[in-house]
């Protein structure tokens, strides 16, 4: 293992932008925190949970992924090689989850090559970042276990270095990065892993819900209460490390030419499964929100989950941005409490 | 707008949106606000399951605020007037009105209470069809809850007596003391983004900015010292109605249509379509080709929200800053540059350099706007006017002490039947209105392949009673005729309309329904009948 001050991460993010284009967490004028591109003007260590995932690094949410032109297919591929500096790991296991799923029955290229093209530099979470974090019940978290090339563990002023790749160790050879092998490194290391896992509260209410599910013993009365308030503006969704709906459309140009692109899209909407004869089997919102949730606790394929409890990573941002207030916790713990 | 300034003085939300939160009852009116208005529909819902506020939904139709509503009062369509005198009569026979507010607030009460006296709930029930114990249980509700805020939106104003619905309800607001407070007055909501802001703009015929009044000698010297210029014209101009009206009868022989679609929007499109072609010349700036940009002999294209700077005034007064993000497209330019272009090619030096230029002449010249500087305005999330200085926080809700105009006045209105009632030939009555996923005339939202996916075509509700009766399913093509044209168009069965009522939307040009509907106008605010017209309809073979 190896240390980095975190007063020298911002040079080591310079040498890497010569190699990779890199977006990492950067302050805006009004103290808003996202992830943007490295600029060593506006990069910051001091951030929590930032309000999105990431996941439109890998699935855009428009891109055109192909075009004819003369009678000519091409196909769009990513091409530029990306490193993402401090993602946190919930948000890890929502890609190693959405990586699986492009990769399982298809093989799709498009989301591939972003994937093999982005180097991951894990912050693990040393203490919730905010009251909706749960990820150490969903079992993807505050640390990640693998899929990542280096993570960062808070040592106060500095980092603790755990490289996860071949590229990572070769990106962490520079002057900056000391060993840190001496004899209680390793039981130093194991201390901050318990402590941060330690730090953020099971919730047993999500486990529960699932145990439900699986009996089916969840009363319909929670879908119809919460689809009656769920006002379908797709939220959740759009900051969910786990949905990657897309919708595909074709786009003239001219007579001739023309293009593919796709876009983000949702099952929330009436339209995602709307047959051509007119009916709709998820004909109202309290079966659309039931889908969603079913899909994230109950019905999520088991090789793509990883080693996570479900197909929701326990990041909260739901509960956090619903207008609503239908969260994952707030429909977990309906379901469990039984009050509709 | 014209009925809050004549009761208050000031024609705009009274309260702001965060006050939604705490509200204890809500009566909404005339507005379908979770799907068009969400961001305060979700705090009304929010309010109402977490805090068990209660909610008053006045609408003919079913919204989704339905199902949150305690009482849901369907009145025939165009009765506002009679149903809120109504209000008033229960209020006052039940001494359950403010009579310390009213006192040391208002003017104007005996005149009001000898109006009400005739609006007895018996006689309320004939016209309206609510029955007078529903009407009494609403009417005690709302005047015996502290916060109550009442909303509205185009089911109010969209009316011959447009101007009256919104005076009554703000009788009944003063009537109750439910003003001056946070989380109570009387709240339209703004349907675009930035309609607040081109009204405090001066964008209406009587008006600079700051609704200061082009008759008044002293703010027109003040406005032609600032330009350097001299004899701006001090009478009031044309409404959009007189507008398309003089076109029609050539009295006016140019038009330049800044980001509005008439030809879809207006009230009978067949008249419309004449007076635009009636013109000499029409010039249209918009970001997109729209319909009337069509029929245009100059069309200048415009940048949107995204590709220049500026500021959006929203429905509660809080002006914001937006940024430029990225270039516009080809040959477009803000609206500002093209505007200043024209003026420099009309042999005027534009004084502005940008838009911060021009912020600072609507400081020197806008009293409530003196405040608002781009400074302030980088710093935060916007400032509420009034805002009369650099170290005024803005004003969160309207008329706290006094009433912009000093004392509330008491407008009391006789209600005045619809412009067009059903008849022997034309049994039904039509109202129009928007869906969630289409924007007005569909400009921008048409171009939107999902938004098109979930709702790709127009369709006209129709009760289920009525559908049988007439022979018409779900799905069916019916013909709807008005006095001024024809549509054709799908219908969907649904309870969401009562019978005798018709209801579709203005977003298609496949089934434009502004061919059929009424231009007759509010004699006031001259804002056309669109939510009530006449028609028939039967099922195409």
């Amino acid at each position: 293992m190896k240390l980095v001050a975190k007063k020298d991460i911002s040079e080591c993010l310079s040498a890497w932008s010569s190699t990779y284009s890199i977006l990492c967490p950067t302050l805006k004028e009004q103290g808003e925190r996202v992830y943007d591109t490295f600029d060593p003007a506006t990069f910051t260590l001091e951030y929590r949970k930032l309000p999105m995932p990431l996941k439109s690094s890998f699935l855009p949410q428009s891109e055109v992924i192909f075009t004819i032109e003369n009678g000519n297919f091409t196909p769009v591929l990513n091409e530029g090689r990306m490193l993402i500096f401090g993602i946190r790991a919930c948000d890890l296991m929502g890609i190693r989850q959405s990586r699986s799923f492009f990769g399982r029955d298809l093989d799709d290229r498009y989301f591939r090559a972003y994937a093999e093209n982005t180097i991951l530099v894990v912050h693990a979470c040393s203490l919730p970042q905010n009251e909706t974090c749960f990820c150490t019940t969903t079992k993807s978290g505050p640390y990640a276990k693998q899929g990542f090339d280096i993570q960062l563990f808070d040592m106060g002023n500095d980092f603790l270095v755990e490289a996860g790749s071949d590229i990572g160790r070769e990106l962490t050879s520079s002057r900056h990065f000391v060993d840190f092998d001496d004899v209680d490194a390793q039981e130093r290391f194991s201390k901050i892993k318990h402590m941060a896992h330690n730090s953020i509260p099971v919730v047993p209410e999500v486990t529960e819900a699932i145990d439900f599910l699986k009996d089916s013993s969840a009363n319909d009365g929670v879908w119809n209460h919460l689809g009656s308030k769920c006002i379908a503006c797709g939220g959740c969704v759009y900051v969910c490390p786990t949905c990657t709906c897309f919708n595909v459309i074709d786009s003239a140009t001219t007579k001739e030419d023309g293009e593919r692109i796709r876009t983000w899209d949702t099952c929330l909407y009436g339209g995602f499964t709307k047959e051509a004869s007119g009916h709709n089997p998820r004909s109202s919102q309290a079966l659309r929100l039931k889908r969603r949730h079913e899909h994230k606790l109950l019905y999520y394929n088991k090789t793509d989950i990883q080693d996570a409890l479900c197909g929701c990573v326990g990041c909260g941002r739901c509960s956090d941005y619903c207008p609503v207030h239908i969260g994952t916790l707030e429909v977990t713990k309906a379901i469990v409490d039984h009050i509709y | 707008m014209a009925g809050l300034a004549a009761t208050f003085g000031s024609g705009a939300m009274t309260n702001s949106i965060n006050e939604f939160e705490d509200a204890d009852l809500f009566l909404v009116t005339g507005s379908n606000t979770i799907e068009q208005h969400p961001l305060i529909g979700i705090r009304m819902i929010n309010a109402i399951e977490e805090k068990g506020s209660k909610l008053i939904l006045i609408d003919p139709r079913e919204t989704p605020l339905s199902s949150f509503a305690k009482i849901h009062l369907r009145p025939n369509i165009g009765t506002d007037v009679a149903l809120f005198n109504g209000f008033m009569n229960i209020i006052i026979s039940e001494e359950l009105y403010d009579k310390d507010f009213v006192e040391t607030r208002t003017e104007g009460f005996d005149a009001l209470k000898t109006l009400l006296s005739r609006y007895n709930p018996k006689v309320v029930e004939q016209i309206t069809g609510i029955r007078s114990s529903d009407l009494y249980h609403a009417a005690v509700m709302y005047a015996q809850t502290d916060k109550a805020m009442i909303v509205y939106a185009m089911g109010i104003t969209q009316h011959i007596s447009g101007t009256d619905n919104v005076k009554t309800l703000a009788n009944l607001s003063m009537l109750t003391g439910h003003l001056g407070k946070p989380s109570t007055g009387v709240n339209p909501l703004r349907g675009q983004n930035n309609v607040q802001g081109a009204c405090d703009m001066g964008g209406l015929p009587g008006v600079f900015t700051g609704y200061q009044r082009v008759n008044d000698p002293a703010t027109t010297k003040k406005f032609e010292d600032a330009w350097g210029v001299t004899g701006l014209d001090t009478k009031p101009g044309l409404t959009i109605t007189g507008m398309i009206n003089a076109a029609h009868s050539g009295g006016l022989k140019a038009l330049y249509v800044m980001g509005e679609n008439p030809f879809m929007s207006d009230p009978d499109t067949t008249h419309v379509e004449q007076a635009l072609s009636n013109l000499d010349f029409l010039i249209v700036q918009d970001i997109f080709l729209t319909d009337t940009a069509t029929l245009a002999d100059v069309i200048l294209p415009a940048a949107s929200f995204a590709e220049k700077d500026g500021t959006f005034t929203n429905t509660e007064r809080r002006v914001q800053l937006s940024r430029k993000a990225c270039s516009p497209p080809g040959q477009a330019r803000a609206d500002w540059e093209i505007i200043t272009e024209i003026m420099k090619r009309c042999g005027v030096k534009s004084p502005y350099r940008g838009t911060e230029d021009i912020m600072q002449e609507i400081n020197r010249l806008t009293p409530s706007y003196a405040g608002i500087t781009y400074s302030r305005l980088s710093k935060g999330y916007g400032l509420q006017w009034p805002c009369p200085n650099e170290d005024h926080p803005g004003t969160v809700f309207l008329h706290r002490d006094q009433f912009t105009k000093g004392k509330g006045t008491f407008l009391p209105c006789e209600y005045k039947p619809a412009d067009e009632l059903p008849d022997e030939e034309y049994t039904f009555t039509l109202t129009t209105g928007r869906i969630s996923y289409q924007y007005h005339t569909g400009t921008m939202t048409r171009r939107i392949n999902i938004l098109e996916r979930e709702a790709p075509e127009p369709l006209l509700e129709i009760n289920p009673e009525d559908a049988k009766k007439l022979g018409i399913r779900n799905n069916d093509k019916v013909e709807v005729q008005s006095r001024r044209g024809t549509i054709e168009i799908k219908a969907e069965v649904t309870p969401r309309v009562p019978k005798q009522v018709l209801f579709t939307t203005f977003h298609f040009r496949e089934a434009p329904v502004n061919k059929l509907t009424n231009p007759a106008f509010d004699p006031i605010a001259e804002i056309p009948e669109l939510k009530v017209c006449s028609v028939k309809i039967r099922r195409c073979s």
